[in-house]
């Protein structure tokens, strides 16, 4: 199932998707190009580090759930991107072979007043690990197509 | 170089830093790996689409933004990682051969109760390119230790 067009974007709506299993020299070879901080990239300082281990870069985690969102449910046809997200929470750390799915809930939804043909979604994404532990959580801000400016869906 | 903490942050400290070239191999790459949307990976379909061209992954500006962090902000410091991000904004989209700088603020430095050898330190990041166009805001925390010798044993 993909996002459809505004007026097929049903409030309330749950999905469940997504199996990533992240592997260390992952782990590493993003956080050496984008967060080379000594917990994600070094072995050893990652043990002597609160975490224990090394962990996952954040934004790795979010990238690997975006992929997982694109994968099972943004139609690039039908989506105009996203001016941000809010309250994005790392709850627990992401560690070498774990496997992450995400699950999304769409909170509310409102149609341009200004250009009725695009609308809005606010969503709910989590992330979860293989011991159902909710690693990561974000308020998501989509923009999608519409059908029409049919009166009936305005700012339903 | 010195070791920074929590100390080393106090409210309304500023920084602007970084000039990273934001490369379109790079932009095809990441967005391949992580966000393959058709105006990130594709650029003749990108062309007729809404941006008009290859923009990055706002996910890749993000982790753009967080590379100059790192070797700004954290190199050298106390940082023990963040308990997340409060608001992410994409004004506009990144495109080839932008070069990014950021600036950065410190809004709030307070205490971690339960473990006083640690405070929250609350930064407002903004990205900008070679035209001082702002591409991203962000207002995130980090957590760094606090120096030793000013940490009360509770």
């Amino acid at each position: 199932m993909t996002t459809g067009y505004f007026e097929d974007v049903v409030v309330g709506t749950v999905l469940e998707f997504g199996s990533k299993t992240v592997s260390k020299e992952e782990i590493i070879h993003f956080a050496t190009k984008y967060d080379p901080q000594p917990f994600h990239i070094d072995e050893e300082a990652a043990q002597a580090s609160p975490y224990g281990g090394i962990i996952a870069s954040g934004w790795h985690t979010a990238g690997m759930a975006m992929r997982m969102m694109v994968d099972n449910m943004i139609n690039d046809r039908v989506g105009l991107g996203s001016p941000g997200w809010d309250n994005l929470k790392w709850h627990l750390p992401v560690r070498p072979d774990d496997t992450l799915r995400v699950r999304t809930e769409v909170i509310r939804k409102k149609r341009s007043a200004s250009k009725p043909m695009i609308g809005t979604i606010f969503g709910s994404m989590k992330v979860l690990n293989q011991h159902d532990q909710i690693v990561m959580s974000v308020e998501t801000i989509g923009m999608v197509k519409a059908r029409t400016i049919g009166e009936a869906e305005q700012n339903r | 170089m010195t070791k920074t903490y929590w100390e080393d942050f106090p409210v309304g400290r500023e920084d602007t830093f970084g000039h990273r070239i934001v490369d379109e191999d790079e932009i095809i790459e990441f967005a391949t790996e992580f966000d393959p949307q058709l105006f990130h990976i594709d650029k003749d379909l990108a062309k007729d689409h809404f941006f008009g061209g290859i923009i990055a992954s706002g996910w890749h500006t993000g982790a753009m933004l967080m590379r100059l962090i790192v070797d700004n902000l954290l190199q050298g410091s106390t940082s023990v990682g963040s308990p997340g991000i409060e608001q992410l904004r994409w004004k506009a989209p990144v495109r080839p051969d932008d070069i990014l700088s950021a600036h950065s603020v410190v809004l709030e430095a307070t205490v971690h109760k339960k473990k006083p050898d640690r405070g929250f330190t609350k930064f407002q990041y903004t990205v900008f390119n070679q035209h001082n166009e702002v591409k991203m805001t962000m207002v995130s925390t980090i957590i760094f230790l606090r120096r030793p010798e000013t940490v009360v044993p509770s």
